[in-house]
């Protein structure tokens, strides 16, 4: 028997009302449009996407920072899409956050010692020494010094503030960790130091993570398993190395395809994709990538395609995937 | 091309040094930065964050804040020292010859303008033109950058734009009076890759038929590796290695730039392989060390390196390090040629 995922997303949806004229209806931007999307124990589940496509809100709503317009959200066998507040308190300790803005993230008047007991004291675990102790310890996890617990964050470096963060995620001993663009603040040099980190922690800690990025190269080293996203819904999903070598989905194609390689001999495919990314608040009919897709046809104007397996657990949500261009 | 045939660059900048003053005390952001630009070259100017890319430029241009100030050098465009000139010559250059994009293009858009008025303005600005020849080549410029219906929208307001297409008015009106250098500072870093592939393929097309030069700042080694000639690689205000581009990604001289260049994952490999860190941080630019500012994160420091700063080693291709110091060590990739 196939273990259960972790965490099991359908149809998952988070929609934004806007402002707009008094007399007509609201204007409605769907973030998170449909989402389709299983967590595996104990894997590292990459996302990608361009800027707007909903990454961070599907992230927010995950975590149940927001709740979902619509859908279905399981996690461990309980469905926690609805839950209220003090249902949510279990469900809470067990899926931590590391945001992008290891500078914004962290309040700048607390002690690096009070800012990771901080998870602990809300969750009334053990005493105040038990706490300072187990700061230490969790120093020590994330390659910093018990002397530096007495500091302020805004007194450390990027990479060195990343840390601190990851050390308060972590504190609770959490199932899922969700990494919402964790190095893309940080200098080149110092991106691989963290992303070192995670993996280290995540083995010795059997640690489930959703790494959201930017970064095609860095997600490729760090993921199991890829989901790309386009304006709200997951249209492509598959292990790492079948994303790379095999993309299905025309948009993947054009995103791998733009890339830029570090090597200047290297040979570069012309504008893979034309067009800009359409507004949320404006999805085109059908499959939504049409207006910039160089396949599209009259199907895809009418008929959404649904996010569909290609062969062997590899997703993809296009008409064509699978076959020979139209 | 090589340097050598290149002939007279556009811009020339000399022993620049800037320093912020605060509180803090002294930050010395730029510490003695020498670079030559060409006539329709790209150079790119690659450092990570606080390596002091961006006040080099802003302070070649004058467009420091005013706590910032140069304490020394010269930067020659055109014949004239930039850094001597008053500042009603100097803004006759900017905007003009000189062509400029920053990396967030809503920050440098006038919020209440709409972007035809913008071009307008920049154009009216430095060129003897009347309004209708002004339009008209703002909308030809809107078609250089391909925004699409360019004559309506040049109605439009910057927030009605994505961030792709604000970067193109960006972009046109950079160009506005055919600048001969353009200064880009990390122009597609907010920019998605799909979107930013066009842009640099906007850029470098532009460059080429409009023969203009262009520095590029970025902190991207791949947007680097895409379409600049040669490269400047800074870090802590100092210039560690310059070079041709595929010289210097094949035979990196600087332990430095090594160090970058294997720190980034590769596209192609996905065997989870350990990846391999610059251990570290960089300098703290008030209080820069005596010597190499790379000492504290270089893995073959030598007694030498902490005592004092090595000079530009080489001449087309030149590293700052003294492992190429004639009695150096030998170290195999860095100064050990393999046969
Ligand atoms: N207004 C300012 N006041 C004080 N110090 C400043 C100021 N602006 C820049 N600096 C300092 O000057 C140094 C170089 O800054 P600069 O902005 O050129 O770096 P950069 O390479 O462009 O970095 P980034 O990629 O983050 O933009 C840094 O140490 C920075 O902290
Ligand atoms: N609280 C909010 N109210 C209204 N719109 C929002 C809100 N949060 C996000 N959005 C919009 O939702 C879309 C997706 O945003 P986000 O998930 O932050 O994108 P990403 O993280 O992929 O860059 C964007 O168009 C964004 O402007
Ligand atoms: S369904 Fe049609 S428009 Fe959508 S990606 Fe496939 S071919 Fe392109
Ligand atoms: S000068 Fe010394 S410390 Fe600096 S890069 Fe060279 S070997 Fe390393
Ligand atoms: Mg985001
Ligand atoms: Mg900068």
């Amino acid at each position: 028997m196939m273990t259960q995922p972790l965490v099991s997303v359908r149809d998952l949806k988070k929609h934004f009302t806007m402002g707009g004229p008094l007399f007509a209806p609201k204007p409605v931007l769907r973030a998170v449009d449909g989402v389709d999307l299983d967590i595996r124990r104990g894997e590292t589940l990459g996302l990608v996407g361009e800027s707007g496509c909903g990454k961070s809100t599907l992230a927010r709503t995950l975590i149940r920072l927001y709740e979902p317009t619509t859908g279905s959200m399981v996690f461990d066998g309980q469905d926690v899409a609805h839950l209220s507040e003090r249902d949510l308190v279990p469900f809470r300790r067990r899926v931590q956050m590391i945001f992008q803005d290891p500078y914004a993230s962290l309040n700048g008047r607390m002690t690096v010692r009070d800012l990771i007991a901080e998870p602990l004291e809300i969750a009334r675990i053990g005493t105040p020494e038990s706490r300072t102790a187990k700061v230490h310890e969790l120093l020590a996890r994330v390659g910093l010094h018990a002397d530096h617990a007495n500091r302020f964050a805004h007194e450390f470096s990027g990479g060195q503030r990343q840390r601190i963060g990851i050390a308060r995620a972590i504190a609770l001993e959490p199932d899922l960790v969700i990494c919402d663009e964790p190095i893309s603040a940080l200098d080149v040099s110092v991106q691989a130091q963290v992303v070192n980190m995670l993996e280290d922690l995540q083995d010795q800690l059997g640690l489930t993570y959703l790494f959201i990025t930017h970064d095609l190269s860095m997600v490729r080293h760090i993921s199991d398993r890829i989901g790309v996203m386009y304006l709200g819904k997951i249209v492509e999903l598959a292990s790492n190395t079948d994303l790379y070598a095999r993309p299905s989905h025309p948009y993947t194609q054009a995103l791998l395809a733009s890339i830029p390689v570090p090597d200047p001999t290297a040979t570069r495919p012309a504008d893979p994709v034309r067009g800009e990314i359409p507004s949320a608040m404006a999805v085109p009919s059908g499959c939504r990538f049409r207006t910039r897709c160089p396949m599209a046809t009259e199907l895809c104007a009418s008929s959404e395609p649904a996010l569909r397996d290609i062969g062997g657990g590899h997703l993809a949500a296009c008409h064509y995937a699978g076959e020979a261009a139209p | 091309m090589t340097a050598a045939t290149m002939g007279t660059p556009i811009l020339s900048v000399r022993d620049l040094a800037t320093s912020f003053f605060s509180q803090r005390g002294e930050v010395q952001a730029v510490r003695g930065v020498s670079f030559d630009v060409h006539p329709g070259e790209i150079l790119g100017i690659v450092g990570e964050s606080g390596s002091g890319k961006s006040i080099t430029c802003m302070s070649v241009l004058r467009l420091l804040k005013a706590t910032g100030r140069i304490k020394s050098g010269s930067a020659l465009f055109d014949g004239q020292d930039l850094l001597a000139l008053d500042e009603a010559d100097l803004r006759d250059i900017r905007g003009n010859k000189i062509g400029m994009i920053f990396q967030d293009p809503m920050t440098s858009l006038n919020p209440t303008l709409t972007v035809g008025e913008q071009v307008i303005e920049t154009i009216l600005r430095h060129r003897q033109a009347t309004r209708s020849e002004a339009r008209a080549r703002a909308i030809e410029l809107f078609e250089l950058v391909r925004i699409p219906s360019a004559a309506a929208r040049l109605k439009s307001y910057p927030h009605e734009f994505s961030g792709g297409m604000r970067q193109r008015v960006m972009i046109a009106i950079a160009l506005a009076c055919d600048p001969k250098l353009l200064i880009a500072d990390e122009p597609t870093t907010a920019l998605d890759v799909t979107i930013q592939r066009q842009i640099l393929g906007l850029l470098r097309d532009l460059q080429a038929r409009l023969g203009m030069a262009v520095i590029l700042i970025t902190h991207d080694l791949g947007v680097i590796a895409e379409v600049t000639d040669r490269i400047v690689v800074m870090y802590g205000g100092l210039v560690m290695e310059t070079g041709p581009v595929r010289d210097l990604f094949a035979r990196p001289m600087h332990p430095y730039t090594r160090g970058l260049l294997a720190s980034v994952p590769d596209l192609r490999d996905d065997s989870h392989k350990r990846l391999t860190p610059i251990p570290g941080s960089p300098p703290d630019m008030a209080h820069p060390p005596a010597g190499c500012p790379f000492t504290a994160r270089c893995p073959h420091a030598m007694r030498q390196c902490a005592a004092a700063l090595p000079p530009l080693f080489g001449d087309s291709h030149a590293a700052r390090c003294w492992l190429h110091h004639a009695e150096a060590p030998r170290i195999a990739g860095i100064n050990e040629v393999a046969a």
